[in-house]
């Protein structure tokens, strides 16, 4: 332990503590803006800076370690002064255009400055240049907004394992960008929206199509539907001042149908159909391998995060073959809403427009992807995110916080505890767990609860093994049979995963990935601004969504149950493998 | 490459015996001691064509047949640049500069065959009279202490062999076979060495706590990524002696437990880069490097890594990121590269300089090299001088040695005969050293006290010629490029701080501006994350502490002394001139012959000139730009002939103003300020009296300036000319004994300008001042000039270097004495007075002593007989930027016999004549306080300007405070500026863009011949014919062509 003075104030801190953390410690806030959790300090936007006694210069409170008897002051005049000074600087470079931004009211550096007291600024100069790269359909960077705090460089390197943004350039020309300064488009970026989930002003936003869904649901001839991601139903409520993780499943459905939507439905729906498809596909896979001794791609592995499969696509096309062909649930929702929804309501595909509401900016590129389309037309038209519905809700001066409790419409509005899970790190396994078990052996999954402990929670790459016992007759293949699965959330740990399984073989089964932390609890569209602790109560929240439902199982949800019986017919039959299928190729970087 | 193939050296025993078969056979090559001829394979002297000039000495001493009894060698950079290329020949090293091609074959056939030196190559001192032959002899070299560059132009850097017979690997093979780590850590911890970087971190301290962290690996790095403006000394160790890096670095590893180095270089250097790889390969073959160094248990190796040229990357992480392939720049110590450096490991950083003196502190012990430098800071350091200075080049002095000695001694002073102004140390992060402050030791500690840094030994000598804000801009400018960009105080600091700097370099800086750039200044260091940001703003913060009024001239008077600044420069000439003169106006006028308009386009801000024709200082001449081709366009030359030319006076518009004309200004003193003053106030309508103590108007002009520099009439008849616009000029009517402040206020004076000048000399104190024949200049002038005549002795002496001591002795020699001599303290260079007056007056007699100062007057029966004098010597610099002259106690005393004393050694204020019932405000000197830019004084209504206000000055500085008085009391009477004469006047001349200078060189105003001078006052000088003045102002380059009209003049 080391003995630390803090602004008068004597504490012991661990050795390796930074004053940051000491100053944490004792309930001293210091304003932090490069600085990220569980991240290295890289000690560039010196807002945090303090003054030590005895030091040349002021300290950067992030990265200077507490030396034994050290005498901080966070407060002095000094250090305020610089500390304003710094913020001064950034707003001097920044555009500054505040009200046209879209991150006006959440917006970090505005609350600095004004946390700070900037009243004026006293060294007005040159801005940083302007350039709008909108080259992506999900992302949209705009280097004049760009503070160069390199979070984003930060979340993309080191938390993604992608790389796609690097400073660039020298002194005040330095820009944050793709190399070579070109556009996202032109570099191996997998679309996560991590990025702009990090940055703490208006410089990386997702691609609105806002505008597009007002113009869709105003059209009187079109039916306009929605479906929503698991993972909103644990976060829009912190658009609106509720805390993370407070479930307004109900007032969403109400909100929704006041913005005039003329189906409000589940992506919960469509992935219940994904365990039915993917659980198939994955026992499928194990009988070719055990049985029929074929060669076939295991581990097989998820394929509902469309960041992921670009990750594939990019970095690890040896991968492929053993993703899932089963698209996302988002795009088995498009599918199955312009063919047997639209049938039902006696409507032609064209004239059903699909709008999603995802924690997802990779979905944005999903959706307009060409495998993603039936006949021409694209299973889902516009995708939003979780931010985007937040605003359509405060520009359509709906008091959130006063909605009733609504349902979901049917057909494709209900949905089993299983689908909620598919929003945490380690849910869709969990799911297709409970369901194929029981496919398999006739009985609950034997767990407490119907959690695989084992599977949740944070930790960047999970494992678990199962011994399947019991099997029905059509299943004993399995008997016996050590089912391994893992888990991996967060890019970089799955290139650790995948470069382990490259080396090592098939050593599981199954593999569940998700592109972003915790999963799309996390998702880069999710409303800002999120860290562990957010994320840990958004997992609860899901968690007690599935909970409180009596449906938990994927394979007990009647309304799909109904879809095999009067459209699809059986999992990974003719139609299913027309609507609900694809594949993914290899992208040149 | 043709180097002897040298085998693996197994031992230390037979690296010993390697070295002394090597000398035995020396030099390298084969021939004999007397027969070397040592060609500097510098980049400098590459650059001048080295390589040429050591094929020409090949084919010289095959043509003699001496080409295997000959050695010739291509070493690293011999020290003085400025000479390239250079080479030295034979055992008294005999030092050619300048060499050409063409020179080879006398150099053999003369100096190696006919054992004659060369006479014309040799270097030659300052007056170029005596020749300093050989290496020894050089002042350049006489004063340094070589350690680092040992072996710099002395050894082939692509022989391993030159190395080892010159103790190369000596100190490795030492420490190898005698020393433990820690005894190596120890010896270097008695030597006193510190980081030559810049920083000065104790080295050993470096290298201890590198080897304290516990690791199983740790690195050695050699930081080569030197990339400060003008610095090149690691490159020029790197090129001129490899191998005293290589061991250096190898001792580092021993110390640490390193086995793997790597150094980092400029991929700029290229010759630096194929030098060491060629270094490292022969230590390679050697056994010098790699597994079991000369047979014992230690291994080390060694790899280049090229730096792609950002100078962050002079910064040890960044240096580190950039050799583990990441971006160049720096992230936040701790942890320090000792700790964890590069791969994580413990790792040793030091550049190039202080690796190259490892290895001879292991040698010769770490208590020999603290036995150089000061308390503090032990050994030498390597400065490459460059700039302003005479002998540019590489220096290695002890640390300490003042700055003064390093440009003066070793770098010969100023070229051109400027005067020394600042000199920038330490490159960007350092700061300007102000000639106040010439005697500092060069240390860690006295520079970082100034503002500056040691920096990695940059040193730019500037001149007069160099605008300290442009100086400061320029810096900034580099180092905001230079920024990596990751922090926010030096990405977006800098760039404020260049903002404002530009700002204010185009004329639109605010006063508040400077405030804000300190202010900036010390955020940007206190705020920055590396060195770099926080030592960027070193450069303008040193220059605002040391040249802030340059600041202040450049926001306030929108004007750049030095003439640099292009947008408050319309031309430097004009810049330069305190008047504002429109030169090239005038001078382009007069080439096409428009005499009149150039007459009055002069007479717009000058109504003096024909006086100053003959009398100016012309600082317009030393900033032309013509200088840049051949000599400056003899301006004052032009200026004598047109004024010659005038037949009827050409005056400018002058503005009639009933009102004006009714307010009542008086003007106390009828010299240049004076007189201009009425005569801008007459342009402006008022009708000034002017009150003239002495019985003629002209003041200094005509009491002091003899009439053989400017003939009475010329004066009277500019004098005429200005009452001719309405203004009184009563003579015989002094302040004081006449009249009093007071009593003009009674009269009904509105205003005031007090211009009397400091018409009193200052008196000796020394024994026998009191003698009868001792007289001070100023009254010797007076008499002379105004009464007609004055006693002058047989033997004169004449104390003092100024403009009145050579008028009194021009004038004595005139009337009739025998000897006239000037004694003054300084040296000739150091004399204030204008050098053409100096060197006329040397042709007319006078005879001029130097370094001497008198201690007594001899006299007898009352009467002076000699002056007792003592031999000075020059000693420390003192504020002025000038050697004080030491009367040492035992110096030889002499006594010069004379019969008449004339000391003019100042100027004072005629105090009496102050005295009165207005209390005027003085300076802590003594004048009268004034607003140099209005002339307004404590009181209201009263103006003062002129040498009453600045003390002795030049003639154009004190009308140029005529007129800005002028101007003032206007808007002090009117409430508003009507100086119309100010704004831009375009001369209307043509002028072709596209055509050449014209060729013609500079001409001499013609003399009257000496044997005519003596016994009479006419004018020496004389004009030039017409086509001669016309071809001279064709020469002006009219580089106000096409600048903006703005409003630069000096107002």
């Amino acid at each position: 332990m080391l003995n630390v003075t803090i602004n008068t104030k004597k504490i012991q801190v661990p050795e390796g503590s930074t004053i940051l953390q000491a100053a944490r410690q004792m309930g001293v806030s210091v304003p932090t803006l490069c600085n990220m959790e569980k991240r290295e300090a890289i000690g560039a936007c010196r807002v945090c800076l303090v003054e030590v006694e005895g030091a040349r210069t002021l300290a950067a409170a992030c990265s200077t370690p507490v030396t034994e008897n050290m005498v901080v002051r966070t407060n002095s005049t000094l250090a305020r002064a610089a500390r304003r000074q710094v913020v001064e600087m950034l707003l001097s470079e920044h555009d500054g255009n505040c009200p046209t931004c879209g991150r006006s009211t959440d917006c970090e550096l505005r609350a600095l400055a004004e946390e700070m007291g900037v009243s004026h600024l006293p060294f007005e100069g040159i801005k940083a240049k302007a350039h709008i790269d909108s080259s992506t359909p999900a992302l949209v960077r705009d280097n004049a907004k760009c503070i160069k705090c390199r979070r984003c460089v930060t979340v993309c390197g080191e938390v993604q394992g992608v790389g796609a943004l690097f400073p660039q350039g020298r002194g005040f020309q330095t820009v944050i960008g793709p190399a070579f300064t070109r556009d996202l488009e032109g570099v191996a970026c997998v679309q996560c929206g991590q990025c702009a989930a990090v940055c703490p002003v208006g410089a990386i936003v997702e691609k609105s199509q806002i505008a597009e869904v007002w113009k869709a649901l105003d059209n009187p001839k079109l039916h306009v539907v929605v479906q929503t991601a698991p993972a909103i139903r644990a976060a829009l409520g912190e658009a609106f001042g509720y805390e993370p993780g407070t479930r307004v499943t109900g007032q969403m459905v109400a909100a929704l149908r006041r913005l005039g939507f003329d189906g409000v439905f589940d992506t919960n729906f469509t992935a219940d159909l994904t365990i039915m498809e993917e659980g198939t596909e994955l026992l499928t896979r194990l009988k070719k391998a055990l049985v029929d001794k074929e060669p076939v791609a295991l581990p097989m592995f998820t394929s509902c995060s469309p960041g992921w499969i670009n990750f594939a696509e990019f970095y690890f096309p040896q991968f492929l073959p053993n993703i899932s062909t089963c698209k996302s649930p988002q795009q088995m929702f498009g599918a199955v809403a312009k063919t047997y929804y639209a049938d039902k309501i006696g409507r032609k595909p064209e004239e059903v427009v699909v709008v999603s509401v995802m924690p997802c900016t990779a979905k944005k590129f999903e959706a307009q992807r060409p495998e993603m389309a039936t006949n021409g037309v694209p299973d889902v038209d516009y995708v939003l995110t979780t931010r985007e519905l937040a605003k359509m809700i405060k520009e359509a001066g709906i008091d959130f916080k006063s909605l009733p409790d609504e349902e979901m419409d049917a057909p494709l509005g209900l949905s089993s505890g299983a689908a909620d899970i598919f929003a945490n790190t380690g849910g869709v396994m969990e799911a297709a767990l409970r369901t194929a078990y029981e496919i398999v052996t006739g009985r609950e999954l034997p767990v407490d609860n119907l959690h695989v402990q084992a599977i949740s929670g944070l930790e960047g790459i999970k494992e678990a093994a199962l011994t399947i016992t019991g099997t029905k007759k059509e299943w004993s293949f399995l008997e016996g049979v050590e089912l391994k699965v893992a888990v991996s959330h967060g890019l970089a740990n799955t290139r650790r995963l995948l470069e382990y399984i490259r080396a090592h073989g098939a050593t599981y089964h199954f593999v569940e990935v998700m592109t972003c932390p915790g999963g799309c609890i996390g998702g880069g569209g999710q409303p800002r601004f999120t860290d562990d602790s957010v994320r840990l109560k958004r997992i609860a929240g899901i968690y007690r969504e599935d909970e409180s439902k009596k449906m938990r199982k994927s394979h007990e949800n009647p309304d799909v149950k109904k879809l095999y019986a009067d459209f699809l017919g059986k999992p990974l039959g003719a139609k299913s493998h027309h609507l609900l299928h694809t594949h993914y190729h290899h992208k040149e970087k | 490459m043709n180097a002897p193939v040298i085998k693996r050296i197994s031992s230390v025993a037979k690296l010993g015996d390697l070295r002394e078969r090597l000398r035995a056979q020396k030099p390298a090559g084969g021939g004999s001691g007397t027969r070397q001829i040592l060609v500097c394979f510098g980049g400098s002297c590459l650059a001048s064509g080295a390589k040429e000039v050591r094929d020409a000495l090949r084919l010289a001493l095959e043509a003699e047949k001496l080409g295997d009894q000959v050695a010739l060698v291509e070493t690293g950079c011999m020290g003085p640049c400025v000479l390239g290329p250079v080479v030295m020949v034979g055992e008294d090293r005999t030092f050619y500069q300048g060499v050409k091609p063409g020179d080879a074959s006398d150099i053999v056939k003369q100096h190696i065959c006919g054992g004659k030196r060369v006479e014309r190559l040799l270097v030659y001192d300052a007056a170029g009279k005596t020749p300093a032959p050989c290496r020894e002899d050089i002042e350049f070299f006489k004063r340094q202490t070589q350690i680092v560059l040992r072996n710099c132009g002395w050894i082939d850097p692509e022989r391993i062999g030159d190395a080892i017979a010159r103790d190369g690997y000596a100190g490795l093979a030492k420490v190898l076979t005698e020393c433990t780590p820690e005894a190596v850590i120890a010896e270097m911890k008695a030597s006193g060495l510190r980081g030559r970087g810049g920083a000065g971190f104790p080295t050993w301290l470096k290298w201890h706590l590198a080897r304290e962290s516990a690791d199983t690996v740790h690195y050695v790095l050699c930081n080569a990524d030197e990339g400060d403006p003008g610095a090149y000394m690691d490159r020029s160790v790197l090129e001129g002696d490899p191998h005293s890096v290589i061991e250096g670095m190898a001792i580092a590893a021993f110390a640490i437990g390193a086995q793997q180095g790597y150094v980092y270089v400029r991929a700029e250097y290229p010759l630096a880069v194929e030098r060491l790889s060629t270094a490292i390969a022969q230590a390679r073959a050697c056994g010098l490097l790699g597994a079991n160094i000369l047979g014992t248990q230690f291994s080390f190796d060694l790899e280049i890594r090229m730096g792609s040229g950002a100078f962050v990357c002079g910064e040890e992480t960044a240096l580190i990121a950039s050799i583990e392939g990441k971006r160049g720049e720096p992230r936040p110590r701790p942890p320090f590269p000792a700790q964890k450096g590069l791969w994580g490991k413990p790792t040793v950083l030091n550049n190039v300089e202080t690796y190259a003196n490892v290895p001879a502190i292991l040698q010769k012990g770490g208590s020999w090299y603290a036995s150089m430098g000061t308390p503090k800071s032990k050994g030498t350091k390597v400065f490459a001088l460059a700039g302003a200075v005479r002998n540019t080049g590489l220096v290695e002095v002890p640390v300490g040695t003042s700055l003064g000695e390093l440009v003066y001694d070793i770098g010969g002073g100023i070229r051109n005969n400027r005067h020394f102004k600042a000199a920038q140390i330490g490159g960007p992060s350092g700061g300007c050293i102000p000639r106040e402050h010439l005697n500092v030791p060069l240390d860690y500690e006295t520079l970082a006290d100034l503002g500056a840094i040691m920096g990695s030994g940059g040193l730019i000598v500037m001149d007069e010629d160099t605008c300290m804000v442009d100086v400061a801009r320029f810096f900034i400018e580099f180092v905001q490029e230079e920024s990596c960009g990751k922090c926010v105080p030096c990405r977006v600091g800098t760039r404020r701080m260049l903002e404002i700097l530009n700002r204010i370099c185009e004329g639109q800086g605010e006063m508040a501006d400077i405030d804000r750039l300190i202010q900036l200044g010390h955020f940007i260091k206190t705020a920055s994350l590396c060195g770099l940001g926080q030592t960027a703003p070193n450069p303008v913060l040193s220059t605002i502490r040391h040249f802030r009024n340059e600041y202040e001239e450049h926001i306030r008077d929108r004007h750049c002394r030095a003439g640099v600044c292009a947008g408050l420069v319309r031309a430097p000439c004009l810049s330069a001139c305190p008047v504002g003169v429109n030169v090239p106006g005038f001078v382009s006028l007069v080439g096409e012959k428009r005499y009149a308009e150039a007459l009055r386009l002069h007479r717009e801000r000058n109504p003096f000139a024909s006086v100053c024709a003959r009398v100016c200082f012309h600082t317009c001449e030393d900033k032309c730009r013509r200088a840049s081709l051949d000599e400056p366009v003899s301006i004052r030359g032009v200026k004598r002939f047109m004024v010659d030319q005038e037949v009827t006076v050409q005056v400018p518009e002058v503005r009639e103003n009933a009102a004006n004309a009714k307010r009542k200004v008086a003007i106390i003193g009828a010299g240049p300020a004076g007189l201009s003053c009425a005569y801008f106030l007459a342009r402006l309508g008022y009708q000034p009296d002017v009150f003239e103590a002495e019985p003629r108007p002209g003041g200094m002009l005509v009491q002091a300036i003899p009439a053989y520099r400017l003939p009475r009439e010329e004066l009277a008849r500019e004098v005429r000319m200005i009452e001719h616009l309405g203004v009184t000029v009563e003579t015989g009517c002094a302040l004081g004994r006449d009249f009093t402040l007071t009593s003009l206020r009674e009269k009904g004076y509105e205003s005031v300008f007090l211009a009397v000048g400091a018409p009193l000399g200052v008196a000796l104190d020394v024994p026998g001042a009191n003698a009868h024949g001792v007289t001070e200049a100023m009254s010797f002038l007076r008499q002379y000039n105004i009464r007609g005549s004055v006693p002058v002795g047989k033997h004169v002496a004449v104390i003092g270097g100024g403009n009145a001591a050579i008028d009194a002795a021009r004038t004595a020699i005139r009337l009739g004495a025998q000897s006239v001599t000037v004694l003054y303290r300084r040296t000739r260079e150091e004399m204030p007075a204008y050098a053409e007056e100096i060197e006329e007056a040397l042709q007319e007699g006078v005879t001029l002593r130097t370094l001497v100062h008198p201690e007594s007057f001899e006299v007898e029966g009352g009467r002076v007989t000699g002056i007792k004098c003592r031999a000075m010597k020059l000693g420390e610099f003192d504020r002025s930027g000038r050697r004080r002259p030491e009367g040492a106690e035992d110096a030889a005393c002499e006594v010069l016999p004379a019969d008449q004393v004339i000391v003019a050694i100042g100027q004072a204020l005629d105090e009496k004549a102050l005295a009165g019932a207005v209390e005027v405000e003085r300076t802590s000197r003594g004048w009268v306080k004034a607003d140099p830019r209005t002339g307004a004084t404590s009181a209201p209504w009263l103006f003062a300007g002129g040498d009453v206000v600045a003390g002795p000055s030049s003639v154009a500085d004190a009308i140029a405070a005529g007129e800005r008085t002028a101007v003032a009391i206007d808007a002090m009477l009117t409430g508003a500026e009507h100086a119309f004469w100010r704004g831009y006047s375009d001369p209307g001349v043509a002028f072709d863009t596209s055509a050449d200078p014209v060729a013609y060189s500079r001409e001499k105003l013609p003399a009257m011949p000496l044997e005519r001078r003596r016994q009479n006052f006419a004018e020496v000088e004389q004009p030039w014919n017409e086509s001669t003045a016309v071809r001279q102002a064709k020469r002006c380059l009219r580089c106000d062509y096409g600048k903006q009209p703005c409003d630069c003049g000096q107002a």
